[in-house]
């Protein structure tokens, strides 16, 4: 790792699938004997970027919008059709085994513990696995309970596991080894109020203490607010969007809602805002934060019409994500 | 050398964790063991039991008398029990590979073909030990076979080789899975097939079929030429039992051509859910 | 039956013999599976047989024929209808199974009668194909054979199907099955005849195994074909197989009210 700056650098990756064709009903069915038509489908297409070490990146996109796809290259699973992905410099395609000592993995959907067996037994696969020394896995070990709460779990059988348990059990088990990047696809999916607390926790403490490179992806908008320093979204295989969360939104939603309340069902107008809804007593403005300030909107506007209340809306991940998607 | 050595070691550590893992595993199930020790035996045994009718009735197959078809078919089940042990998962490759399971594999710093293999390593393959032996041993003693040293060394060589073979076929058959994404189960079939092969003497198959068995896909040498050379039973190639190396050789070439083919697949690996 | 139910299970019937045209490596895999074993049993009998004419009153034709339309019958006997059951009882769905308004063994019924029919199109008629090249039409040894053969051979297919289902319905009692079905699906193939005829077997095996169902899987209606029997022998046979029917669809219905018991008493 001679750069310190870049950990993970994706150069012009693409990744095609090759999809089959099935017929429909009885004849289709059996046509399909004796034929075989398939097409091609890009997952991904061209994607670039790169990831400073100790940064906590958040990858959104609408289901099949190649996130999936793209965190599994990164992880070395798939193989790019094209392009590639170096990890601490090195290529993960060509030097899978030596690059993935380096990264640990979480599925939110599937367990890499043993399900029959007490959580122990896992993390001592894993300690040979990675082969790392007794004194080094009690003091992760350690570290972790901090964190997580893990030692009481370390002889309950993962199949006793509630879904939360069974998710610390596996961040802990990625992390045995201490990798520099840690890959988190979906984690807190079904997860409950509490389990996403820890979870988080857990994701902000890692990176603080040991600087861990973090990518994950998720549909929880919450996810991204509270943990992410930087945001990518992905539609249809193609980078969107690339940046942190206020100054993408301020790109793409450079605005903010002033919510005004009169004592009069009269909303004046204003030249520099536009009024988007009016119901009785309440009106909503829409400006442009460059154009004008909400101090300066609300002191006019209060010229015009007796002003009792006001309120601003800031342009939130939700309003990005319905932007960029739209597109 | 020393790097070799140590990466001997490294992968002989977590095999014999695996282990532990695998008989701890098993023993969380004692019911389906059970039922394992009971159906497994019966097959063989009462498959052997029939054939043994048959053979009372007309004296010999092409040959090969009583005794000699049981150490025969005795081979042919313990090496059919030890790649169920080693080799098993080559039967589920399609499962496995439709259900995404080579996801974490491929994120450890461990071959991939050797987790895939040793992370499930199938203790419950024991229970088809148990009627190989009891036949092997039924067939050494009808045809007195001498216990000499050299002798017990051919016999590990043979079943390694043969174990390797097996193995290196299951391999190459589950890795079309890579390319077909089909979730066809080959154990069936492949079970079939070695059963026809490998418990009856080669030589009673048309000569195109021995050629194909022999030199295409080389199930002769599981155990028809090594039990032959062994015993010194008549045959079209082999002639002194140290032919029997032959079938290590060449269960360590089917082997490695698999490995090789499995791991072009992997490219191929497209993971679950797209 | 209401007519509305006779509907549901031709829907039920033709949804699974689409499904059934789409395995095609499935389909391929086994006919090569099929053709395989009738090959290797050919073989097997020629090289047994060698210049020998007649044993057990046998030629080496007739053993031929019998091998080719053992693999025939073994297709058309083929049932899924245990594992139904066993996946249903372990994945905890048998109470919301059983309370559909139609009956969850007709279903399995329909299911197992279009898997067949999709069969007898990618099986059957290619093992035939293969057999009769390789071994010669395996005809039957008369006319009247042939037509009790299909009698027997529909009541040997009622029998299996009752053995399974009722086999299948251990699994409301035992928890692991895959060994035990396992354990069956040896037995059949072992002592039915279906590789090795009963007849080579010592006579107090045999006599043991003529009281036995799997017999009249494969053994008699086998018998009929190549014309080994008699009128007595016909008549015996086709009497003890009346029997083991009418035995297992007692039983059949039998444990099917106490499950039906057992998963509303327990729901599941």
């Amino acid at each position: 790792m001679e750069d310190k700056q870049v950990m993970i650098e994706v150069n012009h990756i693409c990744k095609d699938y090759r999809v089959l064709k099935k017929g429909e009903g009885l004849k289709g069915a059996f046509k399909g004997l004796f034929t075989r038509e398939s097409t091609l489908l890009r997952a991904v297409d061209d994607l670039n970027f790169s990831i400073a070490p100790g940064e906590i990146v958040g990858f959104i996109g609408p289901n099949g919008a190649g996130k999936s796809t793209t965190i599994k290259m990164m992880s070395g699973i798939l193989t790019p059709s094209s392009g590639e992905i170096l990890i601490g410099g090195r290529d993960i395609t060509k030097y899978r085994k030596e690059v993935v000592k380096n990264i640990g993995v979480v599925f939110g959907q599937r367990s890499q513990l043993n399900w029959d067996l007490r959580l122990g037994e896992s993390f001592e696969l894993l300690r040979h696995i990675y082969r790392i020394d007794k004194a080094a896995y009690e003091d992760t070990i350690e570290v972790m309970d901090e964190i997580l709460g893990v030692k009481e779990l370390l002889d309950k059988p993962v199949r006793q596991m509630s879904l939360g348990q069974r998710v610390k059990g596996d961040l802990v088990a990625a992390m045995l080894h201490s990798p520099d990047v840690l890959f988190l696809d979906e984690p807190t999916i079904g997860l409950d109020i509490t389990s996403k607390y820890a979870l988080r926790k857990f994701v902000k403490e890692i990176n603080e203490k040991r600087g861990t490179t973090i990518i994950l992806t998720t549909h929880d908008l919450a996810d991204i607010e509270q943990l992410c320093n930087r945001l990518i979204i992905i539609n249809q295989g193609r980078l969107m969007e690339d940046g942190n969360l206020t100054e993408i939104v301020n790109r793409i939603a450079p605005y903010k809602t002033l919510v005004v309340e009169y004592y009069d069902e009269y909303a004046p107008e204003h030249e520099k805002c536009e009024l988007i809804s009016h119901e009785a007593n309440m009106a909503k403005y829409r400006f442009e934060k460059a154009a004008v300030t909400a101090a300066k909107l609300i002191e006019e506007l209060s010229a015009k019409a007796q002003i009792k209340d006001v309120s601003i809306e800031e342009a939130g991940i939700d309003d990005i994500i319905r932007i960029a998607y739209g597109q | 050398m020393m790097r070799l050595l140590k990466q001997i070691w490294y992968y002989l550590d977590v095999s014999i964790t695996c282990l532990r893992v695998a008989i701890l595993q098993m023993m969380e199930y004692p019911s389906s063991m059970i039922g394992w020790l009971l159906s497994n035996p019966i097959q063989f045994l009462v498959g052997f039991a029939t054939i043994q009718f048959v053979v009372s009735e007309f004296g010999s197959i092409n040959g090969w008398d009583y005794g000699q078809l049981a150490f025969l078919y005795g081979l042919s089940v313990i090496s059919h029990a030890l790649s169920m042990i080693f080799f098993i998962q080559g039967w589920f490759m399609g499962w496995v590979v439709v259900e995404g399971e080579f996801d974490r594999l491929l994120t450890r710093p461990l071959s991939v073909i050797y987790q895939f293999f040793f992370m499930n390593v199938n203790i419950m393959g024991f229970t088809d030990l148990i009627p190989g032996v009891i036949v092997f041993a039924y067939g050494c003693c009808k045809i007195s076979f001498h216990w000499t040293l050299s002798n017990a060394m051919l016999l590990l060589v043979l079943l390694i080789g043969a174990t390797l073979i097996r193995g290196g076929i299951y391999i190459l058959l589950g890795t079309t899975t890579f390319w077909t994404k089909s979730t066809t189960d080959f154990g069936p079939f492949t079970q079939e097939i070695f059963d026809k092969t490998t418990m009856y003497p080669l030589s009673m198959y048309p000569e195109s079929m021995q050629f194909v068995l022999t030199y295409l896909i080389p199930i002769g040498w599981v155990s028809y030429y090594p039990a032959a050379a062994m015993m010194g039973v008549e045959n079209s190639i082999v002639h002194s039992p140290g032919a029997v190396w032959l079938t290590l050789l060449v269960g360590i070439i089917t082997m490695l051509v698999a490995a090789g083919v499995f791991h072009i697949g992997l490219k191929q690996y497209e993971s679950a859910g797209n | 039956m209401k007519k509305t139910n006779i509907q549901a299970y031709i829907q039920v019937y033709r949804t699974r013999l689409i499904r059934s045209f789409h395995y095609k490596f499935e389909v391929y895999g086994n006919v090569l599976m099929q053709a395989i074993i009738m090959l290797a049993g050919t073989f097997f009998w020629r090289a047994l047989f060698g210049s020998a004419t007649k044993v057990q009153g046998v030629t080496v034709d007739m053993m031929l024929t019998y091998t080719v339309v053992s693999s025939m019958i073994s297709i058309l006997l083929t049932t899924n209808v245990e594992r139904r059951i066993t996946q249903s009882v372990m994945k905890g769905t048998i109470a919301i199974d059983m309370m559909r308004p139609i009956n969850i063994f007709g279903t399995f019924l329909a299911e197992d009668l279009a898997g067949v029919t999709g069969l007898i199109f990618q099986n059957l008629i290619p093992v035939f194909v293969i057999g009769s090249l390789v071994a010669g039409l395996p005809k039957p040894a008369s006319l009247a054979s042939f037509w009790w053969f299909l009698l027997s051979l529909f009541m040997g297919f009622w029998i299996n199907w009752l053995l399974a289902a009722v086999f299948g319905m251990i699994a409301f009692w035992a928890i692991d099955m895959d060994a035990l079905i396992q354990v069956k699906k040896h037995l059949i193939r072992l002592l039915s005849g279906s590789i090795i005829p009963l007849w080579f077997f010592p006579d107090w095996l045999r006599s043991v195994l003529e009281y036995l169902p799997f017999a009249y899987l494969y053994q008699l209606p086998l018998n009929i074909y190549i014309g080994k029997y008699t009128t007595e022998t016909l008549v015996k046979g086709l009497e003890v197989q009346l029997l083991w029917f009418v035995l297992l669809a007692v039983l059949f219905l039998f444990l099917q009210k106490r499950v039906t018991g057992k998963v509303m008493v327990q729901g599941g």
